[in-house]
């Protein structure tokens, strides 16, 4: 187990710089999870770590040893890959036990370990399996029990789940978690699939563009998004924004071309008087018959647990979920009010959060 | 037979004859004819007296087995050391040139070098220079280094002439073996070496026995080099030995086609037994699990 820094790592193909000084700090034993949309550099800082990728500038510790300049079995890293990467003329037992084969550990030792590891995961009727005669959640197990025989200092996963079907990756999920806090080894888990960065990580590192637009703990991120990057991406359906005024009081904010008076009560103060977005989730967005303002139906989605509705508010589109079942049609008005204490305001230049 | 037409000449599950169907079958039926006559002439009349050769038509079955003709030919063709210099030739290059060609393939395929592509371009020149024209140079250069008559005087022309398509087709193989392979196995703690030999080789190993086939049988027939290089007939290759039936026993077929049986049966067993590998091989990867 160790800790991993990342001090200003950088990283450029040619003339093009795809990581611009990412620095995260993860502590010992956390799961942290790299989020963000395809193309942001996520997967390049997780190969970087690997060792699979070279480091341009700055620096990559793991257990406060620089690791720039270590090969990627010098660094005591396991990682899982998308595709799995099972030896395909190997079987499940001979995959596990490959890299402790490689470093000369001894028949008996290995085969302890594999059938260890293989304990854990639920792998023992299949240790004399090819990956060709596996389902593909089996092969994930495997691609992770290679992982645990090594017993690394760092697990590393790059978009693990990707390749299953939406029912075994929910269950996978709660899997990987469960074994992370039972193995206690620090975990680093790229994906771009924020339900996965918020249900499973200690610490989220929002990417975008090689940057690293905010770092927090999941409820954080979505209760103070840093930003309208963030805001839109973490959180589903992801959240409204609404350009708009906040009048000369700072307790009604006029929306959209229409400037539609919404009564907020609790605008702050940098944002009086001034042109700014609001950020509602639709989640937080009621029907209230006494104070709420009329908003035009466009489209009512019936999930079954809760009612999607996307609405025409003062001329901009807004997308609600109703946590009751209500009988709408499309052009009916609705009336719909806004958690005062629940809105984000954003400045529309910098797109940065205004407190 | 009922059975056989009811479903060779339909579509799965149709209940009516394809005409589309009769004809690929009449057309392959023709061409496997086509290619078995040729052998059925050779096989038959190896085991004819010289009579029989004269006296029956080339495709009727020998009258009686004459196999007197095949320790003839065995004695005549000095067979003895001729086919243990084409077994020790084939043996040492079939395996150490496929084993060459795969590291290069290798190595151009997955490790990172400037120049890669130039050196790709260059090894896959060699596959397009027709051997005919570089005899009289391989000779010369053969000659200087004092190898002429030898067996390595041979071996070294052919590891250099079978390299190159090898190396192409690898290539192209190993090229496509996905990154992250190599990568777990990177992780895993191994070396490039380790990568080659417990990786890449047992993956590509129906297309190692492909070209394994192919390289036999074509070192085992190889004619114009052997024939350039070897002046000596003690150091002769069967298909050398051949073309002295040609000349010695002009009129007498029954030796001479006992001598071809003898000299093509070796390729035609390790062409039956790396085929079936071949195909098994290729089978147990296609089918996505």
């Amino acid at each position: 187990m160790a800790s991993v820094h990342i001090q200003n790592a950088r990283k450029t193909f040619g003339d093009s710089t795809v990581l611009h000084d990412v620095s995260v700090d993860m502590d010992d034993g956390s799961f942290v999870v790299l989020v963000g949309p395809s193309g942001c550099g996520k997967s390049t800082l997780l190969r970087m770590i690997a060792g699979l990728e070279t480091i341009s500038g700055g620096d990559i510790s793991i257990g406060g040893k620089s690791v720039n300049r270590l090969a990627p079995k010098d660094r005591d890293i396991a990682m899982v890959f998308q595709s799995y990467a099972l030896y395909p003329q190997m079987t499940v037992a001979q995959n596990m036990g490959f890299s402790l084969e490689l470093i000369g550990a001894k028949k008996p030792e290995i085969a302890t370990k594999v059938e260890h590891a293989a304990k854990i995961l639920g792998l023992e009727p299949l240790l004399s399996r090819y990956p060709r005669q596996l389902s593909g959640g089996q092969r994930q197990r495997v691609a992770m029990g290679r992982a645990i025989v090594r017993d690394p200092k760092v697990f590393l996963f790059d978009e693990p789940l990707s390749n299953l079907d939406a029912k075994l990756r929910v269950q996978m999920r709660a899997e990987i978690k469960a074994l992370q806090k039972r193995l206690g080894t620090t975990t680093i888990y790229v994906t771009h699939d924020q339900i996965e960065a918020m249900t499973m990580a200690d610490k989220i590192v929002v990417m975008r563009d090689g940057k690293v637009e905010q770092i927090g703990a999941p409820l954080d991120l979505y209760d103070r998004p840093a930003n309208t990057f963030v805001a839109s991406f973490i959180g589903s359906p992801s959240m409204n924004f609404i350009e708009g005024v906040v009048a000369n009081d700072g307790k009604t904010f006029f929306a959209g071309a229409e400037k539609l008076g919404i009564p907020i009560p609790l605008c702050p103060a940098q944002a009086v008087g001034k042109a700014v977005l609001l950020g509602v989730r639709p989640e937080h967005i009621v029907i209230d018959r006494e104070a709420g303002v009329p908003a035009e139906v466009w489209v009512v989605e019936p999930t079954g647990a809760e009612t999607h509705l996307v609405v025409s508010l003062g001329g901009a589109q807004v997308t609600c979920v109703l946590k009751e079942r209500i009988s709408l049609q499309e052009g009916q008005t609705v009336p719909l009010a806004f958690d005062a204490s629940l809105c984000h305001f954003f400045d529309p230049q910098t797109t940065l959060r205004l407190v | 037979m009922t059975t056989m037409f009811s479903t060779a000449f339909r579509p799965l599950g149709s209940d009516r004859i394809d005409p589309f169907l009769v004809v690929l079958w009449i057309a392959l039926i023709a061409i496997a004819l086509i290619w078995v006559a040729p052998i059925i002439f050779i096989v038959f009349t190896s085991l004819k007296t010289n009579a029989d050769v004269m006296g029956t038509g080339a495709f009727t079955p020998p009258p009686e087995l004459f196999t007197q003709n095949y320790p003839d030919a065995w004695q005549r063709g000095n067979f003895a050391t001729r086919f243990a210099n084409s077994v020790i030739i084939t043996l040492v290059k079939v395996p150490v040139g496929l084993m060459l060609s795969a590291m290069a393939a290798y190595a151009l395929a997955r490790i990172t070098l400037k120049g890669k592509k130039l050196l790709l371009l260059l090894v896959l020149f060699g596959t397009m220079i027709p051997f005919q024209v570089m005899l009289a140079p391989l000779f010369t250069l053969v000659n200087s280094m004092g190898l002429l008559n030898t067996r390595l005087g041979l071996f070294l022309p052919y590891i250099a002439f079978g390299v190159p398509y090898q190396v192409f087709v690898l290539h192209g193989f190993f090229k496509e073996v996905p990154h992250e392979l190599s990568e777990a196995a990177l992780m895993d703690g191994a070396s490039h070496f380790t990568i080659f030999r417990r990786i890449f080789l047992p993956i590509s190993l129906p297309i190692l026995a492909a070209l394994l086939i192919l390289d036999f049988v074509s070192t085992w027939n190889e004619f114009a080099m052997a024939l350039v290089l070897l002046l000596d007939s003690k150091m002769w290759t069967l298909p050398l030995s051949l073309m002295v039936f040609q000349g010695e026993f002009g009129s007498e077929y029954g030796p001479l086609n006992a001598a071809i049986v003898t000299t093509v049966l070796p390729a035609v067993i390790v062409y039956l037994i790396f085929q079936r590998y071949f195909v098994g091989g290729l089978t147990s990867g296609a089918v996505k699990g």
